[in-house]
């Protein structure tokens, strides 16, 4: 039981680590997708209006949601491994 | 000098990486069971060799007892397996299942006059100076001791995994490195050639005279 509680808190903080450089990284590349749309495109607003509303379009988009994965990946090959190494 | 350091450390680091990861990742032998034992084992100085007792029992104890399974390789010489749960630590076998893979060992065993041949699935290394043995981890019947082993994916997936990471990691720090700490320390050390040449120029204007 201690050792999968400790397999928890372990894996929670370093896939913590991993989930927040990568939706950090994920929101930059997105940042700098909208401004160079802005540059190309007709320019009707300005500039931070545009990638601010491009931006909270992303927040709430599903491809934001899939970095969740992160969490749900290492489980499922978790539960993949425990069944072909003890049921197989 | 520092070339000889640097190759040294170089080669100790991943002949220890490649050390952790032919001790860590399964391999496949052809065997033919010969008997299975347990016995109590106090652990010493090659206790890290050891994997944990059963799931939910006491982990704490110093000394318990072990399944072990003995075999002779189909290419002759004969091999001694541990067979323990890994549980939920390392290596991340999550292996539970320690007493029915020694039941079905027990149920696999053969003579040399009536051979019957199996691939055992094992991580580990047997060193007889240390008393350390492979862990076992499955079990299959095959045909005969020239049975094929297979290819061994998942260990191609694993090391071109981990060598994709190392790369990409090396290859950031590097442009990192060029962007960043290369300018200023040449900064630094014009600062320094600089401040060299207004010294001698000092002293010459004194010399001069």
């Amino acid at each position: 039981m201690l050792a999968l509680i400790r397999l928890i808190l372990l894996g929670f903080v370093f896939l913590t680590v991993i989930y927040i450089c990568l939706s950090f990284y994920s929101r930059a590349v997105r940042k700098s997708k909208l401004r160079k749309k802005w540059h190309d495109g007709k320019q009707l607003v300005d500039r931070d209006t545009f990638v601010q509303r491009g931006l909270e379009r992303y927040d709430g988009s599903i491809r934001r949601k899939l970095i969740l994965g992160v969490y749900v990946v290492p489980m499922v090959v978790v539960a993949v491994i425990i069944y072909l190494t003890n049921f197989a | 000098m520092l070339t000889v350091i640097r190759w040294v450390f170089g080669v100790t680091f991943w002949a220890l990486v490649g050390a952790v990861f032919h001790y860590t990742l399964p391999q496949v032998d052809i065997v033919r069971i010969t008997d299975t034992y347990e016995k109590r084992i106090d652990f010493g100085e090659n206790s890290i060799f050891w994997a944990t007792a059963d799931v939910g029992n006491d982990g704490t104890t110093i000394n318990r007892d072990v399944f072990f399974v003995q075999a002779r390789r189909a290419r002759g010489d004969v091999m001694v397996y541990r067979n323990e749960d890994t549980g939920w630590g390392w290596p991340p076998y999550f292996k539970f299942d320690t007493s029915n893979l020694q039941a079905e060992a027990a149920d696999a065993k053969s003579t040399a006059d009536a051979p019957q041949y199996y691939a055992i699935k094992h991580y580990g290394w047997r060193n007889e100076f240390m008393s350390i043995f492979p862990n076992a981890i499955s079990l299959r019947p095959v045909e005969g001791p020239d049975a094929s082993k297979g290819i061994p994916y998942l260990n191609i997936i694993i090391i071109l995994l981990f060598l994709a990471i190392v790369y990409g990691i090396w290859v950031r720090w590097r442009r990192f490195r060029m962007a960043r700490i290369d300018p200023t320390l040449e900064a630094i050390e014009d600062e320094v050639t600089e401040q060299r040449g207004r010294m001698s120029r000092w002293l010459g204007s004194w010399r001069k005279k």
